[in-house]
């Protein structure tokens, strides 16, 4: 019994060393300002280190899928488990249940539609690219091949053209960039099958780099037109060197909604 | 023994990895039947290396002779590159390769692909799990 136990702390620590070791390091970069250095390659919805190949597994994003009855990898637009659900209120409730029940195939992303904050930021199989300065921090991210500007201690234009993206302003708080995010139109999903939203969403994105490898990510999502009270999202965004954004032209070949069309029209059931 | 804890390290970043939302642009549950897997083997005909989803058609022959074309959904370009995939290189036309994936909800001969033997034996990636996309088991918000 003793034996097992000095042997399952042996492996724990054997396993754990070199995350103990990057935690304790703290070792990213910082810029010219002393504020940290969030320039690289990131993966969002992930909590593993390495490159993209080491914390993929070599099998793809999402599994091994070889056991047809295990439950599906969450994907941006499936509420993972523990995740409390989102407060909308009841009328809003039952029209994001629709969605649900329809499979999502109402998902703007179907029709090859920018995916908004932050769905963009949170998914995890395609990369994102962040690129700092001392007056902006530009975010690319491969899905859609959307991008963001954030100009740092400026103010919101007066004059907004309502967007997929939204308007992005930034300051740091000590090491966190803290974003804040209006001007969205009301064409996009939040986190989840079906999680719409009105032209008055108010986002406020904060970005913690804790070590080389790992940003702590939590987004607040404000919108009095479908929420009883703001809905606030936490998950990590890692490193990943030595990966590059590859070009993403969703509207080349997008024949699903066409299928939905053809299944519907065929008579089969699709939704739940 | 080295080699084995790596490994033993290796398959419990495998676990952690599950936790991870995988990018869906599309409904898998409204197009495909995670409860229709299917295994088949045969040659390919075309491949078609495309955004947003990438295809791959094969001739299936059966036990008596007869050829069907089939079609397979999977990843697109960009994902295949970062998971090992080369264009013309990994897969050719005229291979004979094995895909397992998931039936259409139409039961013709189209599938959602996810695991492929090419011609040397290797196994690699082509789509995603089944069910990404269409939402999960639990919507956004509870049900009252």
């Amino acid at each position: 019994m003793i034996r097992t136990f000095y042997f399952l702390l042996a492996i724990g620590l054997v396993c754990s060393a070199p995350v103990l070791f990057a935690q304790s390091k703290s070792d990213f970069p910082r810029g010219p300002d002393g504020k940290p250095d969030l320039t690289g390659v990131w993966q969002g919805g992930s909590t593993v280190r390495g490159s993209w190949d080491e914390a993929n597994g070599g099998l793809g994003v999402g599994g091994s899928g070889r056991n047809p009855n295990a439950p599906a990898t969450p994907a941006s637009n499936d509420r993972p488990a523990g995740r409390e659900a989102a407060p909308y209120q009841e009328w809003a409730a039952k029209k994001v249940l629709e969605s649900f029940n329809k499979r999502g195939i109402d998902d703007p992303t179907s029709l090859c539609l920018p995916p908004g904050v932050p769905r963009a930021v949170m998914l995890g199989l395609y990369p994102q690219k962040i690129i700092q300065t001392p007056k902006e921090i530009l975010i690319l991210y491969e899905y859609m091949n959307v991008f963001r500007t954030i100009p740092l201690n400026a103010k919101h234009p007066d004059d907004l053209l309502p967007s997929y993206m939204g308007d992005s302003i930034g300051h740091w708080e000590g090491d966190t960039l803290v974003v804040d995010i209006i001007g969205f139109n009301d064409k996009t999903w939040l986190a989840g099958t079906g999680t719409f939203h009105s032209e008055d969403l108010h986002i406020t994105e904060r970005y913690t780099r804790v070590d080389k490898d790992q940003i702590n990510y939590e987004v607040t999502m404000v919108d009095p037109k479908v929420f009883t009270k703001p809905w606030t999202l936490r998950s990590t965004i890692m490193l990943r060197e030595g990966t590059r954004l590859e070009e993403y032209v969703c509207a080349e070949n997008n024949v699903d909604p066409a299928n939905y069309e053809q299944l519907l029209k065929a008579g089969v059931k699709i939704g739940r | 023994m080295t080699k084995n804890i790596f490994l033993a390290c290796g398959l419990a970043g495998v676990v952690a990895l599950s936790a991870i939302p995988v990018a869906a642009h599309h409904s898998f549950g409204a197009e495909y039947d995670a409860n229709q897997p299917v295994t088949l083997t045969g040659v390919v005909t075309k491949i078609e290396w495309t955004n947003p989803h990438s295809f791959i058609y094969m001739d299936v022959t059966d036990k008596s002779g007869k050829v069907a074309n089939w079609k397979f959904e999977g990843y697109g370009p960009g994902v295949l590159y970062r998971n090992g995939w080369k264009k013309d290189v990994t897969m050719k036309l005229g291979d004979h390769i094995t895909i397992f994936g998931w039936r259409a909800r139409d039961g013709s001969n189209w599938a959602h692909s996810r695991e492929i033997t090419l011609a040397d034996g290797k196994k690699m990636m082509f789509g995603p799990p089944a069910g990404t996309g269409d939402g999960g088991n639990t919507p956004a918000v509870d049900v009252r």
